[in-house]
């Protein structure tokens, strides 16, 4: 089914160069409107101010005069881009070849998703594009112009800002140009070293000083796009990988103290308990994420409920019982489900009416579990979900030997 | 003149006085009240058992973590609790599990509901920031003049349904002004009567409707009809409607915190309401372009046509709300509209039925003869 | 206006009574607008009100539902609950300022053929007069 992934990729990477007219924004839809123009492309996907508010939502467009009105930049991200493309493919495949342009961490998820078998990539162009981060949504919401002029600011200059929301400071997957899965995935070492890639094409912008645009292919599939731009102009990569490794060794620093900081935080029963419990249990943070796919969550079903009997007795055996029941449960029990894959994205955190800071607690929890799994989710679609594959020797260390095995061992 | 029970304490000592001795003396084997967690200044509904962890109650906290209804409905949903409870709820609280217990989602029995002429909540986000002390003073003074705090919520600024129906007790917030000195229970029902016997304090008789209350219903009544008369004038039509859930993020979190929407699973989250890819299609070759994931508008007149009927207008699905979409204004709006073609006040009387689930052969004679 | 505007109207037609009209009107060669596309129900019952609204979100022009008169229900009471539930759907649209004249609610009896035809025509020339169903064209629905 998947064919994209084992494109082989050139020895020498390169890059196509654009210079940017006017407008960075400008720019880029352009190059959708040359893609659904030439019908290189039936539709794109794309994000885009509702009109007369200033909300964003993501489009699927065929007219491309529409395309004036998208903002491929959002300063926010609204809903995450893999949910709004799983629910485009959740039923089967879309007969129409769709570019769908997204954040690094919304590619990521799409990845997962198609993994999990509940996007369907077959006739989708997942165009990456460097990301700027994205504001906290309430404090957008509360405030959208002041928010919009110091988003514009961030992308001018490039670098991780405070005022982005914590997960977008501590994201090395910002770009995936300099994206540090090949060098950290299974992948890399496995002889064959053929791009497994994330994304069919990649915009990259960091390193351009807003003058000149980089695109990259890395399947078929984006290189038949790269194809329909005609772009003649031919550039080595070794400078805007530079440009965003410079970005990511500050934010891997950051991601270290972050971690360190979040461990301390929540460590210990009652801190953890302490850090969610303003939790109300309205399963927004499950609703928004796109890993979370049930479509009856395991936490909203029948399985935890109980007779008042048994409430009153669990009650009288701490003095107090607390309602909504079960929170904590719903979010290690979540955490189970979905941390291997957790993309950092902070759609969770976003959509907390209560700001718990569930995706700062997710990301540094992904982060540790997805190392002991030397796994990196949506980088690579070839690569299996951990927990759907296993290696007959890994992790004998977690096997406590008893002393038979000892024995045998040593007849052995 | 109802009985009431005159405390010389202030109102929420009082009322926590009462609690302690309805555990104290096995009248009740649990009592759900709110709860302070920590220092973080947190609370949640919580069903204390033990007279000790009644210290970190505070029953008359200005704040809705979560409708209470739906965790009595919770609690009983299984089966109807077979020892006494009793419950500290405010009067949407109450309503909406009236309206769940209706559904056949909860009992009533063997539970009693104390309620309170209620000054309003703050918005559920401030319940941990750091302002909170400052704000429940000057929520006290208000209440005392029996006005509307300015720190309220928008849909509590409007409510004129603060007196509880249904309640066993009630207690006197709203225009009392000597609370600091005393505490005034009314004894609203035989049970409410028979919980309260030997508890310490005076019964008195007094009539809970005052000059203070009628003044704060007009007032209230006054700033609902303003909030839907504001809502025409940007929500009205198709554009104004979808202008004003343009940010919608399909989180479905206002159906989850609403305490009516108790399905399982939502209609609007199952299989029959997924795109197919031709729909997707053939929506492209009209439109030129569609909004992801679509159903925004879909999803709103569904759920109100599901339970706009019997909305408490408790603001729950604005408070949850991540992109302050204002929900519950659209909501209570068609609700009172709804409420007054088929003379239904939700929660207010038990035996009741709900609209959507009867009819009468003589009614509505003109629709369908033109 | 335009004047070649042909409305698209969707009918629920319950089974035992409208839907047997419009058959009765059809042989008897009457004159129906091209605009109405019937869907058949086995009571007009069974018309859940996400019926209507998905068919008015998607665009239609207009909605009719038609159901046997009070009291002659073939399942005795089926088109009382389809009255409450107009009635509800009627009151929301209206408390929105969405079109609810749009949607509406007839009784045709299986004998009423020349009924039939007035109400399909006076609601076709009505929705002309509103002309197209402005949530057609609506991209952020």
């Amino acid at each position: 089914m998947n064919s994209t992934g084992k494109e082989k990729k050139e020895k020498t990477a390169t890059g196509k160069i654009l210079s940017v007219e006017g407008d960075l924004r400008k720019t880029i839809k352009g190059l959708l409107k040359k893609l659904l123009k030439n019908n290189t492309l039936d539709a794109v996907l794309v994000p885009m101010k509702a009109p007369e508010t200033e909300s964003y939502a993501w489009v699927l467009l065929e007219d491309e005069t529409l395309l004036d009105a998208a903002d491929p930049l959002p300063p926010v991200m609204t809903v995450q881009g893999g949910r709004a493309l799983d629910s485009i493919t959740k039923q089967g495949d879309v007969y129409l070849k769709i570019g769908a342009l997204m954040r690094p961490c919304e590619i990521r998820a799409a990845v997962e998703l198609y993994k999990l078998n509940q996007v369907k990539l077959e006739h989708i162009h997942l165009i990456s594009i460097d990301c700027p981060g994205a504001l906290p949504l309430k404090e957008y919401m509360d405030n959208p112009i002041k928010s919009k002029e110091n988003f514009e600011k961030i992308v001018q200059k490039g670098d991780k800002n405070e005022a982005l929301r914590p997960v977008c400071q501590i994201c090395q997957h910002f770009s995936l140009l300099s994206s540090p899965s090949t060098e950290e995935t299974k992948a890399s070492s496995s002889p064959d070293t053929e791009n497994h890639s994330a994304a069919d094409l990649h915009i990259g912008f960091f390193g351009g000083n807003g003058k000149k645009l980089c695109l990259t292919a890395s399947t078929s599939k984006g290189k038949d796009l790269l194809e329909k731009l005609e772009l003649s102009q031919d550039d080595s990569l070794e400078y805007w990988k530079a440009a965003g490794e410079k970005i990511r060794q500050s934010a891997l620093k950051n991601r270290e103290s972050f971690n360190k900081e979040w461990q301390e935080k929540i460590g210990g029963i009652e801190n953890f308990t302490t850090a969610l419990d303003a939790c109300i249990n309205c399963h927004n943070c499950m609703r928004v994420c796109p890993v979370c796919y049930c479509q009856q969550c395991y936490f909203d079903s029948k399985i935890l409920e109980n007779s008042p009997e048994t409430y009153l007795q669990r009650a009288q055996e701490r003095g107090s019982l607390r309602f909504p029941l079960d929170t904590l449960l719903f979010h290690l029990g979540r955490m189970s489900h979905m941390v291997l894959s957790c993309v950092s994205c902070g759609a969770c955190e976003d959509a907390c009416p209560m700001s718990v800071p569930v995706s700062q607690i997710f990301s540094m929890v992904g982060d540790q579990t997805q190392k002991s799994f030397q796994y990196v989710p949506g980088t690579d679609r070839n690569v299996p979900l951990p927990l759907q594959s296993f290696l007959k020797d890994e992790f004998c260390e977690v096997e406590i030997p008893c002393e038979c095995d000892q024995s045998l061992l040593g007849k052995a | 003149m109802a009985k009431a029970l005159k405390i010389n304490k202030n109102t929420e000592e009082g009322l926590l006085q009462l609690l302690e001795f309805l555990l104290d003396s096995e009248k009740v084997e649990g009592i759900f009240s709110l709860k302070k967690l920590n220092k973080n200044g947190n609370i949640a509904y919580s069903l204390i058992t033990n007279k000790d962890e009644l210290k970190g109650a505070v029953p008359l906290d200005p704040h809705m973590p979560v409708n209470a209804g739906k965790i009595l409905s919770h609690f009983t949903l299984a089966e109807k609790t077979k020892r006494p409870v009793a419950a500290v709820l405010r009067p949407c609280e109450l309503r909406a599990f009236v309206e769940l217990i209706k559904r056949a989602q909860g009992s009533l029995e063997n539970i009693l509901l104390i309620s309170l002429s209620c000054g309003g909540v703050f918005p559920i986000d401030t319940m941990n920031n750091g302002d909170a002390k400052k704000r429940s003073s000057s929520y006290a003074e208000s209440l005392k003049k029996a006005e509307n705090s300015p720190d309220v919520r928008k849909t509590c600024q409007s409510c004129d349904n603060f007196l509880p129906q249904l309640a066993d007790m009630t207690v006197l917030t709203v225009g009392k002004k000597d609370a600091d000195k005393e505490c005034i229970i009314y004894l609203n029902t035989k049970q409410g009567e028979n919980f309260a016997k030997d508890a310490p304090g005076n019964t008195i008789s007094a009539e809970i409707e005052s000059s203070e209350t009628e003044k704060l219903k007009s007032k209230r009544k006054e700033n609902k009809e303003k909030l839907f008369k504001d809502f025409e004038k940007t929500g009205n039509g198709i554009s104004g409607f979808s202008r004003v859930f343009a940010a919608c993020l399909g989180c479905h979190g206002c159906g989850e915190a609403c305490p009516i929407c108790y399905c399982t699973l939502c209609d609007f989250d199952s299989k029959t309401c997924e795109y197919k890819p031709e729909s997707y299609e053939s929506e492209l070759e009209h439109k030129g372009g569609l909004k992801i994931p679509p159903g925004t508008l879909f999803y709103h007149l569904g759920r109100m046509s599901h339970m706009a009927v019997s909305c408490v207008a408790c603001g729950m699905c604005s408070d949850v709300c991540p992109v302050n979409i204002p929900v519950a204004d659209v909501f209570t709006k068609v609700g009172a509209a709804l409420q007054d073609v088929f003379q239904y006040s939700p929660g207010k009387d038990i035996e009741e039925p709900v609209p959507s689930g009867t009819f009468k052969e003589e009614e509505f004679k003109e629709v369908g003869e033109h | 206006m335009d004047k070649d505007f042909t409305p698209t109207i969707i009918g629920f037609l319950c089974n035992w009574c409208s839907y047997t009209g419009a058959d009765l009107a059809g042989t008897a060669r009457m004159h129906i607008p091209p605009s109405i596309r019937i869907i058949r129900v086995m009571c007009s019952g069974r018309i859940d009100p996400l019926f209507v609204l998905r068919t008015y979100l998607k665009g239609a022009d207009g909605v009719m539902m038609m159901g046997c008169h009070p009291g002659d229900c073939h399942y005795q009471k089926g088109n009382y609950s389809t009255r409450r539930r107009y009635v509800m759907l009627d009151t929301i649209l209206k408390t929105l300022g969405l079109d609810e004249k749009r949607i509406g609610l007839w009784w045709v009896s299986a004998s009423e053929a020349p009924r039939y035809e007035k109400v399909t025509n006076e609601f076709t020339e009505s929705i002309k007069k509103m002309g197209p169903n402005p949530v057609f064209k609506e991209i952020f629905i």
